[in-house]
């Protein structure tokens, strides 16, 4: 049965020529789980504003949305209000009140239910989704991901039909992120709601998906079944297709199409279904399993270390006399010329140990030395913003005319000078405050959760970026939980845990030999190919197209 | 903390409490009176607190009862039986030595039923207390109560993020930095809050705290006690006149009995937790 059916949809900002999204039609099935895909700004969100009548952005707009066939100008406020919910990125920014039990209760209150109806309702989502336990909390005590499960929470309270979601774990760290994941997927499974949601990490999201939608430049240029969706993708748009699940992107690249070639039915979208079939496919292609082209994957990136950046003796630190300690002894040494990545958990004290590198923070105990001047990158480039304009926020740093050119043009920055810098997306917010340190001319650089909210292109981009600055020469070190980009991109990594650095290697030793903390490319290929890392590491071996 | 058990009360049997109490602390200058509500105001603060309250009590309380005391007779010189006199010729008289004792006692006291105020009524209940005069100042509250430690850790954010730039954090430029921040955030608070249908007519205003039968028996307790006491300042049987001579009303059965009314008033926080300790007791040496 349909809920919600788009016509026509096309919309353009005030400011803008060219509409953010162009002749939009979806029709939308009750209990669907539909994932949306699509680069940064290829107006996803602005579709999904557009769902939710009390938060349509302002312009240009033609074509009718209709809720259960209801036109939305025609529904009333309330039932706009409670039967499409929204969550957006920042927990931080959806939450309202101070309490864990005013927030479940504050679309109750705005819908006017009297004290006994929402304290059932209230008790009914708390149970459901685990909050009891923190239910008196103040919100500022809870994590990123219990933020996040709160807003879901509170917005389930009201009992919505649709639930719509803009990047829901963007700014949660892997164990937070596949946590809400299951959390939405339970929703959609024994609550039968409707979900609409746009996620840049497709490796959990796209197997919970019954549909894919793809867009891009304002258009819907893919609709269908997540598995046929994204080999459509394959053939169509390289840039998309990076973002799909690991498995499905070896199998792409491996797998012949065509008359004797594979069924769209065989594509693998679960590390699972991937290993399976990778397993058949060693064996068809080899014979048996022993004979798996390990020699196909290249050597390790290992090389002799530069001369020494950066090095942190023994640290040990905690921000007050009676906290417990934070960095227990933490030792770690940085060269020039090399990108260094330090993963782990969430509160395991990296971006202390950053903080503390970069001179922010004395450490109590140990030593910090650096050959030349450190500099940091906070996680949060807002803290950074001080212009009108990107461009006069470069100025700022009072940059030669030339120095400021060569930044800009690194960091891509050329057509977004005179955008205010909270009009840009997450990557480009990212870049421009990377351009504005720059310009200090940093040869030892640290980096605080720089992929934190990118997607997969703008990570290819900022990467590029980092490699182009190591290659010149400078020191940099980035803290991540994203497991996928420093196997891709790193020289050397470490873990961090319990205060501690506790391995550090070159990235393809690092990898192959972590069970659980490793990527999805090497859980799918662990049996047959142990050391392969990355997803072109198994399309290598495998013989296959790598692009 | 401790427990205690009058503070799980609804959060209205707790404010009316506490007006009750502070007000005639304030009203009465009876010493007996006077001597009721500190004795009960002190050990309460003492439960509640413990060692910080003695702390308190004796470096900060008794310096101010003395010092004020000792004040009031040299600037008061009222009253008949005259003691002696100061250098400048002023009589000290016994009238004015005891209303300095009686005024200091009294000021010491309203400060300890305060200092029990502040940790019985949390600023939750605060927060419900308003929200019934106006609904949508409970809302302003709560808001603004998320908003400042958020501030808080935001500006430490700006200020580590300068400095990881390799600048002095100027404050200036932080609370530039912030302002704008809190601008564009707040944008997305109030979408999240249109989204669920804030400024739809009718807003209730949720809280967690019932309103239970006990409730409802203690505030009856707490009317009750009130009344009774207001009738004895009716009547005038609670006066103590200081000036120009101390005068007493006449002691009668009933001035016991208000006594002792005004002591289960003041002694009403005590004796809950006395009953519950005892219960426990009891439970524990049944069981």
């Amino acid at each position: 049965m349909e809920i919600l059916r788009i016509d026509g949809l096309t919309f353009t900002y005030p400011t803008r020529d060219t509409p953010a999204i162009a002749d939009v039609n979806l029709r939308i099935n009750r209990g669907e789980f539909v994932v949306l895909c699509g680069p940064s700004g290829c107006g996803k969100t602005t579709l999904l504003r557009h769902i939710k009548p009390s938060i349509v952005p302002h312009g240009k707009k033609t074509g009718v949305i209709l809720l259960e066939g209801t036109p939305f100008d025609e529904l009333p406020a309330r039932d706009a209000a409670v039967k499409i919910g929204f969550v957006s990125q920042s927990a931080e920014n959806q939450i309202v009140t101070d309490k864990v039990w005013h927030e479940l209760a504050f679309g109750l209150e705005s819908l006017g239910l009297p004290s006994e109806a929402i304290r059932l309702r209230v008790a009914e989502m708390a149970s459901f989704f685990g909050i009891h336990t923190w239910f008196h909390k103040n919100v500022e005590e809870l994590s990123g991901g219990q933020k996040q499960i709160l807003v879901l929470a509170s917005i389930m309270a009201m009992q919505p039909d649709v639930l719509v979601l803009d990047e829901p774990t963007a700014q949660l760290d892997p164990i937070a992120a596949g946590e809400l994941l299951s959390t939405i997927a339970g929703i959609h499974r024994n609550l039968g709601v409707t979900v609409i949601m746009t996620e840049h990490r497709l490796e959990e999201a796209y197997p919970m998906a019954s549909r894919a939608v793809v867009m891009d430049g304002g258009r819907v240029i893919a609709d269908g079944e997540p598995r046929k969706v994204g080999l459509q993708l394959r053939d169509k748009k390289r840039g998309m297709f990076l973002a799909m699940p690991a498995p499905m992107r070896v199998w792409g690249g491996v797998e012949e199409f065509g008359i004797n070639g594979a069924k769209d039915a065989d594509c693998p979208i679960t590390v699972q279904e991937g290993a399976a079939w990778l397993a058949e496919k060693v064996k068809a292609t080899h014979g048996c399993l022993s004979t798996a082209p390990t020699h196909f994957i290249p050597n390790s990136k290992f090389r002799t270390p530069n001369s020494t950046a950066l090095v942190l003796r023994d640290i040990w630190f905690r921000y007050e006399k009676n906290l417990p300690d934070v960095l227990k002894g933490t030792s770690f040494t940085a060269h020039y010329g090399e990108i260094t990545a330090v993963l782990g958990g969430n509160g395991t004290g990296k971006t202390t140990a950053l903080s503390v590198a970069a001179g922010i923070y004395k450490p109590q105990r140990g030593k910090v030395i650096a050959d030349k001047k450190v500099y940091m990158l906070s996680q949060n480039p807002q803290a950074l913003f001080i212009g009108k304009t990107v461009g006069e926020d470069i100025n700022e740093m009072k940059g030669t005319p030339e120095e400021m050119l060569r930044v800009i043009s690194l960091c891509k920055l050329d057509r977004l000078l005179d955008c205010h810098p909270y009009d840009l997306s997450g990557g480009e917010q990212q870049r421009a405050a990377l351009a504005k340190l720059l310009l200090a001319k940093p040869e030892v650089l640290l980096l605080d959760e720089p992929t934190k909210g990118l997607d997969a292109e703008y990570k290819q981009i900022f990467a590029g970026i980092l490699r182009e600055l190591a290659n010149a020469g400078a020191a940099i070190v980035l803290v991540s939980h994203d497991i996928e980009f420093c196997a891709e991109y790193a020289d050397r990594c470490a873990l961090f845990f319990d205060g501690a650095i506790i391995a550090h290697s070159d990235t393809r030793s690092f990898f192959g030999g972590n069970y659980f903390y490793t990527t999805n490319a090497n859980r799918m290929a662990r049996n047959v190919l142990p050391h392969a890392v990355t997803v072109n590491d198994i399309i290598r071996a495998l013989g296959g197209d790598t692009r | 903390m401790v427990r205690d058990a009058f503070a799980f009360y609804h959060p209205i049997v707790n404010f009316l409490y506490f007006a009750a109490v502070i007000g005639c602390a304030m009203f009465f200058l009876h010493p007996i009176l006077l001597g009721i509500s500190f004795l009960c105001a002190a050990c309460y603060a003492l439960y509640l607190k413990g060692k910080k309250a003695l702390f308190f009590g004796l470096v900060f309380m008794l310096p101010l009862l003395i010092i004020t005391a000792a004040m009031n007779p040299l600037f008061n010189h009222q009253g008949a039986t005259i003691l002696s006199y100061l250098p400048n010729g002023n009589p000290v008289t016994l009238e004015s030595v005891l209303y300095g004792f009686a005024a200091a006692g009294m000021l010491v006291t309203v400060i300890a039923w305060f200092m029990c105020f502040n940790a019985v009524i949390t600023g939750e209940k605060m927060i419900y207390l308003f929200g019934r005069i106006a609904p949508v100042l409970s809302l302003v509250l709560s808001m603004s109560m998320r908003f400042v430690p958020r501030f808080a850790a935001q500006a430490k954010v700006i200020r580590n993020a300068q400095r990881g730039m390799g600048q002095k954090p100027g404050l200036v430029k932080t609370l530039s930095i912030l302002v704008t921040w809190a601008l564009e955030n707040a944008i997305e608070t109030a979408d999240s809050m249109k989204a669920r249908g804030y400024g739809l007519p009718g807003r209730t205003a949720f809280s967690i705290f019932s309103f239970n039968r006990r409730d409802g028996y203690a505030l009856a307790y707490i009317t009750l006690c009130a009344a009774v006491i207001f009738t004895g300042a009716a009547t005038g049987a609670l006066r103590f006149r200081y000036f120009p001579a101390i005068q007493v009303h006449e002691v009668t059965t009933s001035t016991y009995i208000f006594f002792g009314v005004y002591f289960a008033l003041c002694a009403f926080p005590l004796i809950l937790n006395m009953k519950e300790a005892f219960r426990w007791k009891y439970s524990a040496s049944t069981a």
